[in-house]
């Protein structure tokens, strides 16, 4: 794989963030949070009725992008922050930039500042470190 | 606001029970589609297990944290930031020890006055060798109601 820095990684898109996966998420998570399921309730916070994604669920577009690029299981470190959250109904893109290029514990990685977009505002950002193939 | 700084400083060290988990298959599929991606091959755990997998596998939940972090009922607790290091790929059908405690708590106001406990917790996975195979450092921040 020939990477250099400053290449973009090539741009992961959720069209619509889907409420019912929420609710499989809230499931798995054993996360009784309304927030995540309940319109409502969410109503009643006034939150315009709509539930808000997973923070796990934003992180796991950017890694999607990430496996997209360097491949399944070569993820090696996530480091992000959270800003605004995501609405169900929303449309978000995962994106990416090679920051750095190393050698550690024998493999060739990648240092990328890594973000989730949504219409021009990013909601999280940080970096990651990526195995690369 | 109910919950006095010191209340909250005194969490520092708090450790988990600790435990262990197994990620079996049908979990890491419904969670890999709730991502919206394809499945992973080869028994490949999505990496966002490292939220639920180890909170759940060193003996606390979501609750519970909210419980210990005083939360102040639905909308009062909010993501701040995640470190999560993967020194091995999470498998399917592996059984990882599992154990951690609470790192730091720091009380803030932001510009607009709100006050908030910015709560973090340190959890790390072990393998049958018992090498770390993964580490996180999650922050999450409790928003106390103005007095």
């Amino acid at each position: 794989m020939n990477v250099r820095v400053g290449d973009e990684v090539p741009p992961w898109t959720m069209p619509s963030v889907d409420p019912a996966r929420m609710k499989t998420m809230a499931a798995i998570l054993r996360d009784p949070y309304p927030v995540h399921w309940d319109r409502a309730a969410n109503t009643r916070l006034g939150l315009d009725g709509r539930v808000i994604n997973q923070g796990p669920l934003n992180l796991g577009y950017i890694v999607n992008m990430l496996h997209a690029w360097a491949g399944a299981g070569n993820v090696r470190r996530l480091t992000v922050s959270f800003g605004r959250p995501v609405l169900d109904g929303d449309h978000v893109t995962a994106c990416g930039r090679v920051v750095a290029l190393d050698e550690e514990h024998g493999e060739r990685r990648a240092t990328c500042e890594v973000r989730l977009d949504r219409d021009g505002e990013t909601v999280v950002s940080g970096t990651a470190v990526v195995r690369l193939p | 606001m109910t919950v006095t700084e010191q209340q909250m400083l005194d969490l520092v060290g708090h450790r988990f029970p600790g435990g262990r988990y197994r990620i079996e298959h049908w979990e890491n599929w419904l969670l890999t589609d709730c991502t919206g991606a394809e499945q992973l091959p080869d028994g490949l755990v999505h990496p966002i297990a490292l939220f639920h997998v180890p909170i759940l596998g060193s003996g606390t939940s979501i609750t519970k944290l909210f419980e210990l972090g005083h939360a102040d009922g639905a909308g009062s607790v909010g993501l701040e930031s995640y470190d999560w290091e993967y020194l091995e790929p999470l498998r399917e059908d592996l059984e990882y020890r599992i154990e951690g405690a609470i790192t730091s708590v720091e009380r803030r106001t932001t510009d607009e006055g709100q006050v908030y406990d910015a709560l973090a917790f340190t959890i790390e996975l072990f393998d049958a060798d018992d090498r770390v195979v993964a580490r996180i450092t999650n922050r999450w921040r409790f928003r106390r109601a103005k007095p």
